[in-house]
């Protein structure tokens, strides 16, 4: 019963988070439709219903972009045909496609915010994992078994992903450096990076004159869960689920979790009880790190099959505002990264249907971490009385730098 | 260094054993491995400088004018690394010499400015640098960082952590442009245009640092998460604006772009004067606000009670002082600030908005705001080394230089990373930066 109640008001102030920057996100489009704009002093009605339209266009593009149509599906299995099949079901398995680099960095997020970290540098991480697995793709093709050389390319993604987040987090162990400067210069740092390094022949898609290496799939690729024509999902997905699990283990069920966790309530306090603060920042960085390279080695092997320079897209913005809205818990992540795994493939639709830039989800991710870190705003916005849950999300500002021995 | 520590350091060098804790052990083992380091790279250098002395370095400056009559220092590349060399194990040897005592930091600077002159000297190779140009072009590259940064100093000063800088340089840059462009097509007259997208730039900044302040203070998040929510909501709001209106309506994105303005009398300075005073009216109101925040910070009762807010606001309220009110305040006039460099940005670098024109400049300034200390002055001079990290990138493009142009463009961000972490000096910024106040 009250565990039930708790879970209702654990999820209350979360929905009603997205549903309102969703609807303020309808505004932004309203008030950036300046054809339907100008008619509002001939002719108000048209004006009004149009922009409103167009609200109702983009959305449910979006809403089909990402679930497809129901009907389609029910006959397309009745039918047999796999083409069909493979058709109908496509939106829902790219929307699990995207929910895949999701689930890993959002894990990777609430990881190092448990330690107090705010690692807002999983797009940098999620690149050098990439890179570090397109190599050794590349490099040992043809010389070793795919099979071995899926694992070995995870393998050195995870390490390269950890090794990006390990800097930013012995900085701050050591030197007390903020890590929201230090990540986002590394972040600014992998993409000057990525682009050096496919600028090298040996990376870079024969012939292409634009920076993105070549195709990966005929040497190594991740083995889909549903063997349907153009359907790429994949069993990375499977892997991601899993590292939910080991995620929610380590933190609570271990002792280091436990020590991370208490670090990231507070160093201090951490430090008098014998911890190692700046132990735990460092390893909280590092397995985040590693989680977002997992992320990118899945990614190039698997669903995208190829390295371009843009191939974090807007997901180190999303895993903040998942990791936050899902109370940094590894459940939660899962779910979270479900619905804007949603979000951004229906926006994907929504950009080609309606017109309306893909950047509009961005503007609602800050929304939604806004009013998810801000509970009051919500509930003066809707006039419910909610009693604030127990802080689940540790303060970024105080916890201080463990002192240098 | 007065005579007695340099006695008292002798003796501990001398005697590592009677250092009794091992915290002294220490800090001599880490002064020996410094020195050694410093003497290594200064052996490297006197070994490159044995193939360079044929290649010239020639770094001109212009006297009166910009393209007028130059003065050249001309010296070989050689010497240059034999300067750096020497530099880097006279430092390296006066470690040793003075152990753990020794304020090395202080002594970078000669390390440091041979190994800038010798490694720009060989990567130009024989062809001559424009100092004057690269100067000048520092000083205007690092003017949206010193505004930045002086906005974070506000802030920080006052107790509050201004991550969002980075978004509301942004945001200024977009709206400056807008509302210059607007103005600009219905009057044609590019002063009225640019001073109308300038305020409003301004404003717009203004009401998103009262925004920072009120999810802060008001509704208690955490200061740096309510910043991540203005900098990614800023990338948000003007990537769809910029797609869906400006994009098509190129006629709102095309500001008059401002110019540089002479100065008359203190440009007329020989060397300096092209330098410093034939730039972008931006710079000048970039010096303006230095002097003035460093006089209002240091030299009035207004600067006591912000900086009282920031390193001890308990004790601040208890003599009557409103804490919260100064918060508040501090971050409307840091986002003032900020959206006068952001203004900078699309109005006379560019010439238009650009989709994420900023590129970490926010977070740069904050860099800035601790290499300088907390001092508006410090914070000048160290935007002026990220601005001169940048005017090198593109003087090197400019000769041609065979260097990736991704390595020099990470210049400045590594750059930001070493100074955060404290390598070039450790200092201390206001106590409480960052931790919410409950006023009673």
């Amino acid at each position: 019963m009250t565990r039930a109640r708790s879970l209702g008001r654990r999820i209350v102030v979360p929905a009603l988070s997205v549903i309102t920057a969703l609807l303020v996100g309808a505004i932004v489009i309203v008030l950036t439709d300046f054809e339907h704009l100008s008619q509002l002093t001939t002719d108000p009605g048209a004006a009004i219903g149009g922009a409103l339209g167009g609200v109702a266009r983009a959305y449910g593009a979006m809403l089909t972009g990402a679930f497809g149509d129901p009907g389609r599906v029910l006959t397309a299995l009745q039918s047999g045909n796999s083409k069909d099949i493979a058709a109908a079901i496509r939106p829902i398995t790219e929307t699990l496609v995207a929910t895949m680099p999701l689930i890993f960095c959002g894990l990777a997020v609430a990881v190092s915010f448990r330690a107090g970290m705010f690692n807002i540098g999983a797009d940098g991480q999620l690149r050098l994992g990439a890179l570090a697995a397109t190599m050794t793709a590349i490099f040992l093709s043809g010389q070793v078994p795919a099979p071995v050389i899926l694992v070995l390319a995870i393998l050195m993604a995870v390490i390269a992903g950890g090794l990006w987040g390990f800097v930013p987090g012995l900085l701050k162990a050591r030197t007390g450096a903020h890590e929201v400067i230090t990540t986002i210069m590394l972040n600014y740092i992998s993409s000057l990076v990525l682009f050096f390094a496919l600028r090298s022949p040996v990376l870079r898609a024969a012939g292409s004159t634009s920076p993105v290496s070549k195709n990966l799939v005929p040497i190594v690729d991740v083995p889909n869960i549903i063997d349907l024509p153009t359907i790429r999902l994949d069993w990375g997905f499977i892997v991601a689920l899993l590292m939910a699990v080991a995620v929610s283990w380590l933190l609570f069920r271990t002792t280091k979790g436990f020590e991370l966790r208490a670090s990231g309530f507070s160093a201090t306090a951490a430090r008098y009880a014998g911890m190692s603060a700046g132990g735990s920042m460092m390893l909280a960085m590092t397995i985040s790190g590693g989680l977002a390279g997992m992320s990118g080695g899945f990614m190039v092997i698997g669903t995208v099959g190829q390295l371009s320079l843009d191939i974090s897209g807007q997901i180190g913005f999303n895993a903040i505002a998942l990791a936050l809205l899902a109370g940094l818990r590894p459940s939660g992540v899962v779910m979270a990264a479900l619905l804007f795994g949603a979000l951004t493939n229906g926006g994907k639709l929504m950009g080609v249907q309606s017109g309306i830039p893909f950047d509009l989800l961005i503007f609602v991710m800050a929304l939604v971490i806004m009013f998810v870190a801000a509970p009051g705003l919500i509930r003066s916005i809707w006039r419910i009385k909610v009693t604030p849950p127990s802080p689940e999300v540790p303060s970024m500002t105080t916890a201080a730098p463990a002192e240098q021995a | 260094m007065s005579e007695p520590t340099v006695v008292a350091a002798h003796a501990s060098a001398a005697q590592p054993e009677s250092g009794d804790s091992l915290s002294d052990r220490r800090a001599l083992r880490a002064a020996r491995i410094r020195a050694v380091a410093f003497i290594l790279i200064g052996v490297i250098a006197l070994l490159w400088a044995s193939s360079s002395f044929g290649v010239t370095a020639k770094f001109s400056f212009w006297l009166q004018e910009r393209g007028g009559a130059s003065a050249d220092l001309v010296t070989t590349v050689g010497v240059l690394w034999v300067a750096a060399g020497v530099a880097s194990i006279v430092v390296g040897v006066l470690q040793l010499v003075r152990g753990a005592s020794f304020r090395w930091r202080r002594w970078l600077l000669v390390v440091i400015a041979p190994w800038v002159a010798a490694t720009l000297g060989a990567l130009i190779n024989g062809k001559t640098a424009t100092m004057t140009n690269v100067l000048a072009s520092s000083l205007e590259a690092a003017t949206p960082i010193t505004m930045a940064a002086l906005a974070g100093i506000l802030s920080e000063r006052s107790g509050m952590f201004n991550i969002a800088l980075e978004g509301k340089m942004l945001v200024g840059a977009f709206v400056a442009a807008v509302a210059s462009s607007l103005v600009f097509l219905s009057t044609s007259n590019a002063l009225l245009a640019t001073l109308v997208g300038v305020a409003l730039a301004m404003l717009t900044c203004g009401l998103l640092g009262l925004l920072l302040a009120w999810l802060g203070i008001r509704h208690k998040v955490d200061q740096i998460i309510a910043g991540t929510v203005i900098n990614i909501g800023a990338v948000g709001i003007t990537d769809v604006i910029y797609l869906r209106v400006l994009q098509h309506s190129t006629q709102y994105n095309a500001p008059p772009s401002v110019q540089a303005m002479r100065l008359p009398l203190l440009a007329d300075i020989p060397v300096l004067g092209p330098i410093f005073f034939e730039a972008r009216p931006f710079v000048y109101v970039a010096y303006i606000l230095v002097i003035v925040l460093t006089y209002l910070i240091y030299r009035t009762r207004w600067g006591l009670r912000l900086r009282a807010s920031g390193e001890k606001p308990a004790a601040a309220g208890t003599v009557g002082i409103n804490v919260l009110a100064i918060r508040y305040r501090s971050l409307f006039y840091a986002g003032l600030i900020a959206g006068l460099a952001g203004s900078y940005l699309s109005l006379a670098t560019s010439g238009s908005f650009q989709m994420q024109m900023t590129a970490g400049k926010g977070f740069i300034g904050l860099a800035a705001v601790i290499f300088g200390a907390w001092h508006p002055i410090g914070a000048f001079f160290a935007a002026l080394v990220f601005g001169f990290a940048d005017a090198v990138q593109s003087l090197l493009s400019i000769l041609g230089v065979a260097v990736p142009p991704q390595l020099l463009a990470s210049v400045p961000y590594v750059v930001t990373i070493i100074v955060v972490a404290g390598v070039v000096g450790r200092v201390r910024g206001p106590a409480e930066a960052g931790r919410p106040y409950e006023q009673g």
